[in-house]
């Protein structure tokens, strides 16, 4: 065991992330102790129940995820105390001495932004210079495009709006959850295909919808939130064990939530 | 900005009034049809919440009602094609639950969408908050009910919970693809797990009252959308905590729209004088596993 602390682990990755706080932040320490001494560092996509395991496994107890541990953003704990998993969940943290810090906003807000770097980097695309997110890739379809990042994501449960003919050589990106007005700008951009992992099925996906239905070439990529970050979270953990070099860093992999039929 | 409307609606249909006489064939007004869908909802109808005029004037006559899940412009073709300018729609016009355009108004596609509405003489009336405050049932639930054959197990229309023959989570997976005709619908927990009791919310679903329902007595909740690290993740850590539970996801679309044909039955018990059509939707996605599809109703240059 280190003589450190998670809050000066968190303070010191913090002050590396070349990022600007943000006034109202998701980063925070939504569990555990943050004076407690750390032994290790476990990174993820979203504290799961599973996640938290697999750290504790690992002897990491200060966890950094990019989703919060408690299932909304923001970690809403009032209206969960009754809650029979929260309690659980949060015995299982308090046992293990684990310590879970959201590290969300401090990666976007890099420059470059990690996630979005990882990702480009799993998928082995070069972005654009001037935009990390904007991707020129050989001539290809909608359908060789999904199946790449199927293959290249570990994602069976991926959806796609548009034609699988379509002809794609420009894609957008907007990884993990994607707001409603960026990503109409994005679909009006250069990009043939927007890839995101998530977006409300009465918004973004009904614009793509009709764009196409008035005779635009445009397609959309739902990847899911987790396949659409975890490999930014895995770049974001070789990151870290650049920063924090006294107590090992381990990224933790979970596999995608849903099955198909 | 309702409010204004409303006083300029109210001048207008007394001028209508003076000339309708002259008509020969009974002239229905999008108005009309409203009020007689105010006096059989069976609730208060209140002006909070977002049921609306979204495009076009009350005081249109009906040439026809084409119900649908959400005013795509799909829809709005197929609304075109069936004869019906009078469009209720359960979700949005304008891509955003409250349909406020302010920040649309260089939109490409809004002003497309909007120029095509205006050209077909179309109404969009969105038909959300009343319809699933219907009474004595929620319209979408008993649509879905109906569509799925569980009508029989509504017990009492305000419980969520359906009793069914033993099946499993996939059995049950299986059987919403079949009627529901959905490709993506997606699954989190045990396939094999033995399912009798489900909860069932249609449409999006978030961690409340998602929540609650997976831990109230059900073997499985069924709901139309969550987001990911919300209700689904809830899901996924029920499930590595032991708890014999499953979720499914059926999509928002697929989830709802057969309350919306129930719609066009209920209007069709007090709206005689014109034709009311159910305008379905196909399932917005395909996904790598079942073989992919890819629908438009009809292409129309803008």
């Amino acid at each position: 065991m280190s003589d450190l602390t998670a809050l000066q682990l968190i303070q010191r990755v913090i002050a590396k992330s070349g990022a600007q706080g943000r006034p109202q932040t998701v980063d925070f320490v939504s569990a555990g102790d943050p004076t407690s001494a750390v032994n290790g560092i476990a990174v993820m996509g979203q504290a799961s129940l599973e996640g938290l395991r697999q750290a504790a496994a690992a002897k990491a107890n200060l966890v950094f995820t990019y989703d919060p541990a408690f299932w909304a953003t923001g970690d809403n704990l009032t209206r969960m105390e009754t809650d029979a998993l929260f309690l659980e969940k949060r015995a299982f943290i308090r046992a293990h001495d684990l310590v879970v810090f959201n590290l969300h906003d401090h990666l976007r807000d890099a420059m470059p932004d990690r996630i979005a770097a990882g990702m480009g980097q799993a998928l082995g695309w070069q972005s654009d210079t001037a935009n990390v997110n904007l991707f020129r890739r050989p001539p290809t379809n909608l359908l060789a495009l999904a199946q790449e990042l199927s293959a290249k994501l570990d994602d069976k449960t991926l959806r796609v709006v548009g034609d699988p003919k379509l002809a794609v050589t420009t894609v957008a990106a907007s990884f993990g959850n994607t707001q409603q007005l960026p990503a109409i700008a994005l679909l009006n951009g250069p990009a043939d295909v927007l890839v995101c992992g998530y977006a409300h099925e009465w918004e973004v996906v009904e614009y793509a919808q009709d764009m196409i239905s008035v005779g635009l070439k445009k397609g959309l990529v739902l990847l899911g939130e987790n396949a659409s970050v975890q490999a930014g979270m895995k770049s974001a953990a070789d990151w870290i064990k650049t920063v924090v070099t006294e107590v090992p860093v381990t990224f933790i992999s979970l596999p995608e939530p849903y099955w198909i039929l | 900005m309702t409010k204004l409307s409303r006083r300029a609606f109210a001048a207008t249909s007394l001028s209508l009034a003076a000339t309708a006489p002259a008509k020969a064939a009974p002239a229905l007004t999008v108005r009309q049809v409203l009020e007689r869908m105010h006096g059989q909802i069976g609730t208060p109808w209140t002006e909070r919440g977002v049921d609306r005029i979204i495009v076009g004037d009350p005081d249109t006559l009906v040439t026809g009602i084409g119900t649908t899940m959400m005013a795509t412009f799909d829809a709005l073709k197929a609304a075109v094609a069936a004869k019906c300018n009078l469009v209720i729609t359960h979700e949005p016009t304008f891509w955003m639950h409250e349909d406020d355009v302010t920040q649309l108004q260089d939109d490409p596609l809004y002003k497309v969408k909007l120029a095509y509405m205006k050209a077909h003489n179309l109404v969009s009336f969105h038909f959300h908050d009343h319809w699933h405050a219907k009474k004595p049932i929620d319209g979408i639930h008993q649509g879905m009910a109906d569509r799925m054959g569980w009508s029989r197990y509504l017990k009492n229309p305000y419980d969520r919970h359906i009793d069914l023959p033993p099946t499993t989570l996939g059995g049950l997976a299986r059987e919403f693809q079949k009627k529901l005709g959905n490709r993506t619908l997606r699954v989190v927990g045990d396939p094999g797990l033995a399912v009798k009791r489900i909860a069932l919310s249609w449409g999006n679903c978030s961690l409340l009252p998602g929540a609650p329902y997976l831990n109230s007595d059900c073997d499985a909740l069924v709901i139309g959308e969550c987001q990911d690290w919300d209700l689904t993740a809830y899901a996924q850590d029920l499930v590595t905590a032991g708890r014999k539970k499953g979720l499914i996801v059926l999509g928002h679309i697929l989830s709802e729209q057969w309350g919306m044909d129930y719609a066009a039955t209920w209007l069709r018990g007090f709206v005689p004088e014109v034709p009311v059509k159910f305008l379905p939707l196909a399932e917005p996605y395909w996904n790598l596993k079942t073989k992919w599809t890819f629908e438009i109703i009809v292409r129309v240059s803008p």
